[in-house]
């Protein structure tokens, strides 16, 4: 297979489940060359898009790729992020794929929902200080900041008022469609007030 | 005599204290020429408070590199960030130095309306136990003036600007004329009287007196609740010089504004020892204009007036302008500002807000109000935030899926609640300004050498804070509290006051009891250089009605002919 083909192949995200397996090893040969200096390899940007929708998947709202969460990401990997931060998080990125291969013997774009979902539960009960963990939150923190301040979400899910015109300090909160699950108060609530602080 | 004059008053400035002055002295009559260094502000175009996340490059979070390159300092500043920057100074363009042990963190605006752009808009008057301070326990000069002098320009600019708030009856922070005060939240509500109960009543939890309009005001409307009131305002409903005084001039028609217009020197006439006008540099153009005037008003900002007046030394005033006292650029402060504590809530799981409140609550000072604190002088005050956690918490908390992603459009999220300390530095000869030898701005003009420390007592104090704070955060129910210990450099709270201090006595300091240079009776000063101390209170209000004060001193004085 031509390289270009194997890119054009990695273009789409729905074009990696018909790649036969062994081909993934040439690509990552492949990749490794293809990688640009300041740019988000293929190879790369899949992996974030297969790990942002497992994260946020399509239900009745839209997916994290659905709103180009993916684009995002890569805004701020290589636009914002100096040259060091973008090494240390593609690198992390590798571990994850290397982690996920070791664990579950596929690549995590090969593997099925309920796997993939395995891998992020494991990369969630790491150590965040150490990758693959600390790469993954990192790239979590983006994947959730750019789905939520995307348009469509902050518009047609969140419903956001640019300009309430009244503020209420102590509302009722509206019966919820779903109750949560997966959720216990975070104690990391106490951090949120530093970043409110102004003089 | 007049016709001698371009001007009857030049006011240099057009921020927070420029617009009263120029307010102030064009509706008693004067043709005031108003100069500002930086440029025009259109709030039509140039106001960004309603901009979205999804509208901006990098989501908010901001152009790293272009931070770095332009805004090193400045992007310190929350307020400084992905589209607010341009509300602040390029650092390059408007260099300052400090000793490598002394960082002072220098936060500025140039534009029309100073930093009254993006200012915090918390109001609170002083009190005598303020304007006291000095003489009772001997650190600094005393004031020469008292709450009495102060009190009816305080309701005089109130009256003006539209604060809102709740009066509590606290003699060390005085009511004001208020409008309705914004609400708290439930956390808050709940907590005010548990803390109250708590610590014997000492303690008082209140909404935060703001500079925002609750209700329509003077011709502009009442806040809409967007949030970020440090991006501008269509509506003008936060207070701002280019949304209230500036305006309040032009309609006498006897205002002059010059934008793009630095102040590179106040001109002396030595036989009538008296300012004669200023010279000054076309930001742009860099063409140099001498405008001559019968009074000055001086309303740069506090570290600016002390770095002209050094930067317009003459033969009679070799030190710098109005400096025959020695103490011009010298007790330099700041609020000791950044320890608290913050926590969660577990409660009011049913409530939540809605609109986004500019404000945050308040706790007035407690210490050494009645008994001294064995540990350091003066006092703080809090401001504190309280809010549910929202979708943020999705990118810390553990979870994915389907579950996951409905959570976090659905469960609001814990409460967070947390408060951070404000606190009284004490006035120190050591912490000054000065010129920097060699170090120039953009337009050739000697920068400033800052050199402020904190001492023994700030530090001090800031043990207190956190620990205070985490008390009350207990009392009032919270989990997982922690203490922040997060000192921040002076200068940070952009709260910076001093250097040219009003005094008693002409020896003592730069400034009389009416703002009035002691050497130069037609020079005023009324920014924040003119404090002889700093309370713990946010100081905007204090400057507008000293300024107002001064410039109906001004005038009485020219009638009677006495400037």
């Amino acid at each position: 297979m031509e390289r270009r083909d194997l890119l054009r192949a990695f273009a789409s995200a729905t074009a990696l489940t018909l790649l036969p397996h062994k081909t993934l090893e040439a690509w990552s040969r492949v990749a490794a060359n293809a990688r640009s200096a300041d740019g988000l390899s293929n190879a790369h940007m899949g992996l974030v898009r297969a790990i942002a929708d497992t994260i946020i998947p399509r239900t009745d709202t839209p997916s994290a790729t659905d709103v180009r969460v993916h684009g995002f990401v890569e805004v701020i990997v290589t636009e914002q992020w100096a040259d060091t931060e973008r090494a240390a998080f593609l690198a992390g990125l590798d571990a994850i794929d290397a982690n996920a291969l070791a664990d579950a013997r596929k690549p995590f774009m090969d593997l099925d929902p309920d796997a993939r979902g395995k891998v992020i539960e494991a990369l969630e009960d790491g150590s965040r200080d150490a990758d693959p963990s600390k790469t993954y939150w990192r790239l979590k923190g983006l994947v959730v900041h750019g789905y939520f301040t995307s348009e469509s979400i902050m518009k047609d899910v969140l419903m956001v008022q640019v300009m309430p015109g009244r503020f209420e300090g102590a509302a009722p909160v509206t019966i919820k469609k779903r109750p949560s699950k997966t959720l216990t108060p975070p104690s990391d609530d106490a951090m949120r007030h530093a970043e409110h602080a102004h003089g | 005599m007049a016709d001698a004059y371009d001007y009857d008053a030049i006011v240099v400035g057009s921020g927070m204290s420029g617009g009263w002055a120029a307010k102030e002295l064009t509706e008693r009559g004067l043709r005031t020429l108003v100069l500002e260094a930086g440029g025009p502000v259109d709030p039509r175009n140039d106001y960004v408070e309603h901009v979205q996340p999804w509208q901006m490059h990098y989501r908010g979070l901001g152009d790293r590199k272009r931070m770095q390159s332009e805004y090193p300092i400045q992007s310190r500043c929350y307020a400084c960030d992905e589209i607010g920057h341009k509300f602040f100074v390029k650092d390059a363009e408007n260099p300052y130095t400090t000793p490598a042990d002394a960082p002072f963190n220098w936060l500025r605006g140039r534009q029309v309306g100073g930093r009254s752009i993006m200012w915090g808009r918390q109001v609170y008057r002083w009190s005598d136990l303020d304007f006291e301070a000095n003489a009772k326990d001997g650190h600094g000069c005393d004031w020469p003036i008292r709450y009495r002098d102060v009190a009816p320009w305080y309701e005089y600019v109130e009256r003006f600007i539209g604060v809102s708030g709740a009066r509590e009856g606290l003699s060390q922070l005085p009511d004001g004329v208020f409008l309705p005060p914004m609400q708290m939240t439930a956390v808050e509500a709940d907590a005010r009287p548990r803390i109250m109960k708590a610590f014997g009543g000492e303690r008082v939890l209140t909404i935060g007196r703001v500079g925002i309009l609750t209700q329509n005001h003077n011709g502009r409307l009442a806040c809409h609740y967007c949030g970020p009131c440090e991006k501008g305002c269509v509506t003008h409903s936060y207070f701002s010089s280019l949304a209230a005084t500036l305006p309040a001039a032009r309609a006498t028609g006897r205002l002059t504004l010059l934008p793009n217009s630095v102040v590179a020197e106040v001109l002396y006439d030595p036989k009538r020892a008296r300012a004669r006008g200023v010279r000054v540099i076309d930001a742009i153009t860099r063409h140099e204009t001498v405008y001559t005037s019968r009074i000055v008003f001086l309303c740069a900002s506090t570290i600016e007036s002390v770095r002209l007046l050094l930067n317009s030394k003459n033969a009679q005033f070799p030190d710098g302008l109005a400096n025959s006292s020695g103490t011009l650029g010298r007790f330099v402060m700041d609020h000791n500002f950044g320890s608290g504590a913050g926590g969660s809530h577990p409660g009011f799981r049913d409530k939540r807000t809605t609109g986004n409140r500019p404000n945050g609550i308040y706790i007035a000072r407690f210490r050494n109000v009645k008994t001294q604190h064995p540990d350091f002088l003066r006092g703080y005050g809090f401001q504190g935030w309280s809010g549910r956690s929202g979708w943020d918490r999705g990118q810390w908390t553990k979870g994915y899926g389907a579950d996951f992603k409905q959570s976090l459009i659905d469960d609001l999220g814990g409460w967070y609640f947390g408060g951070t300390g404000f606190g009284e530095s004490l006035p120190r000869e050591e912490n000054r300004v000065t010129l920097d030898p060699e170090v120039r701005d953009k337009w050739g003009i000697s920068a400033a050498r800052i050199e402020v420390r904190w001492t023994d007592n700030e530090r001090a104090m800031e043990k207190d804070m956190a620990k205070t704070m985490a008390e009350m955060l207990e009392a009032a129910g919270c989990k997982d509290v922690r203490e922040d210990h997060g000192m921040n450099p002076p200068g940070h709270c952009i709260h910076e006051m001093g250097g040219a201090r009003m005094s008693r006595t002409a020896t003592e300091g730069v400034l009389n009891r009416w703002n009035q240079a002691w050497d130069v009776k037609n020079l005023f000063v009324t920014d924040g250089s003119c404090m002889a101390s700093t309370a713990c209170q946010n100081p905007s209000i204090t400057y507008m009605a000293l300024t107002a004060r001064a410039a109906a001193h001004a005038v009485a004085a020219m009638k009677r002919n006495e400037v």
